[in-house]
């Protein structure tokens, strides 16, 4: 340690980077977008399971360093669909 | 003419067994085949391939998959495809598989495909090993695309990736991933082999809709795209093409196929 090592969650662009770097590596969720304004970390984008949506949040927060999560994902619904694109 | 279903990114997992497959029962009373365009699992574990496996099991038609990044996170793409197979699911990997869809052939080619972007904003094949490695990749897999759809003796002919082989459908997307998301070689391949539609998953903050430079419909079936179980796309046999005798190349020559071809 030389003294000069500062700690880097600011600016917030670092660590929004660093909690999606968790979510992909933790969650495996790619397409999740982390904003970090003051004291928030909103979560937004899609997930596939209520499950999934708990688990993206569990590791944002646990990487959020006691930042408040907002979180914004939702649940695809998914369900039979009710028509066919015809290409011709 | 054919009726395809099709669905990628279903990132099944053991906690949430049977809920696809829930939605699949009416799946056989309106298609022909079905087409799973990648990322099966979540993490890529053998046992999330299990869970795969079983939702895609006897659902009624041919089921023809490609496996997608998740799948190959744990480094058992292989025993993950192998335990498809076991479930029946056709997996292709740079080849090709042709099915008789009540008299019309249905030829399908495709595998999981990579990324590099698209053209004018690329990687290339330049410099250090690593980005040598990340392009050489995706220049293997389109070189095999390409030689599998032309192999193809069939009435229509379907590309089926993980990747994206085209822009249009990953607006939504930020700019700055497209070269994560997809690759104009993949697209490049397509065109040269005339092939109908171009089905693809990943990007799940895409759209559905798109075509490659050469003019083929692309479709990006990712679940948070559909917004649905699985699409519905039918494909009509143009006029012209004769169902089950003509090469499709050579008699009939789409004008959105290159000259180079």
């Amino acid at each position: 340690m030389t003294g000069r090592e500062r700690d880097m969650t600011e600016p917030p662009e670092y660590l929004s980077a660093h909690i999606q770097e968790r979510v992909a590596a933790e969650a495996h969720e790619l397409g999740i977008r982390v904003d970090v304004s003051g004291d928030v970390v909103r979560l937004r984008g899609e997930v596939v399971s209520e499950e999934q949506r708990r688990e993206v949040e569990a590791t944002a927060r646990d990487a959020a360093g006691g930042r408040e999560i907002s979180n914004e994902l939702h649940v695809v619904a998914v369900t039979e669909p009710d028509g066919e694109e015809r290409l011709s | 003419m054919i009726h395809v279903a099709a669905a990628g990114d279903l990132h099944v997992g053991p906690e949430t067994a049977g809920t696809y497959r829930a939605h699949l029962t009416g799946l056989a009373a309106h298609a022909d085949v079905f087409l799973v365009a990648g990322d099966l699992t979540r993490h890529g574990t053998v046992e999330e391939g299990r869970v795969a496996a079983g939702e895609l099991r006897d659902v009624g038609v041919p089921v023809v998959a490609v496996l997608g990044n998740h799948d190959y996170h744990s480094d058992a793409e292989d025993e993950i495809a192998d335990v498809l197979r076991d479930a029946g699911v056709t997996v292709l990997e740079g080849d090709g598989t042709v099915l008789d869809c009540g008299g019309t052939r249905l030829g399908i080619a495709g595998g999981k495909g990579f990324g590099g972007g698209f053209e004018g904003r690329c990687a290339s094949d330049f410099g250090e090993p690593e980005m040598k490695a990340f392009v050489g990749h995706t220049k293997d897999f389109a070189g095999r695309l390409r030689t599998a759809l032309l192999d193809l003796d069939a009435d229509m002919i379907v590309s089926l990736t993980h990747y994206a082989p085209a822009e249009g459908t990953l607006e939504g997307e930020p700019p700055e991933i497209y070269p994560f998301l997809g690759s104009y070689l993949l697209g490049e391949a397509i065109d040269a082999s005339g092939a109908d539609l171009a089905i693809h998953g990943h990007a799940h903050k895409g759209t559905e809709k798109g075509l490659t430079s050469g003019g083929v419909r692309v479709r990006n079936v990712a679940l948070p795209v559909i917004q649905h179980a699985y699409a519905l796309y039918r494909l009509d046999v143009p006029e012209g093409r004769v169902e089950g005798t003509a090469p499709r190349l050579g008699t009939i020559t789409p004008n959105h196929i290159r000259s180079h071809t």
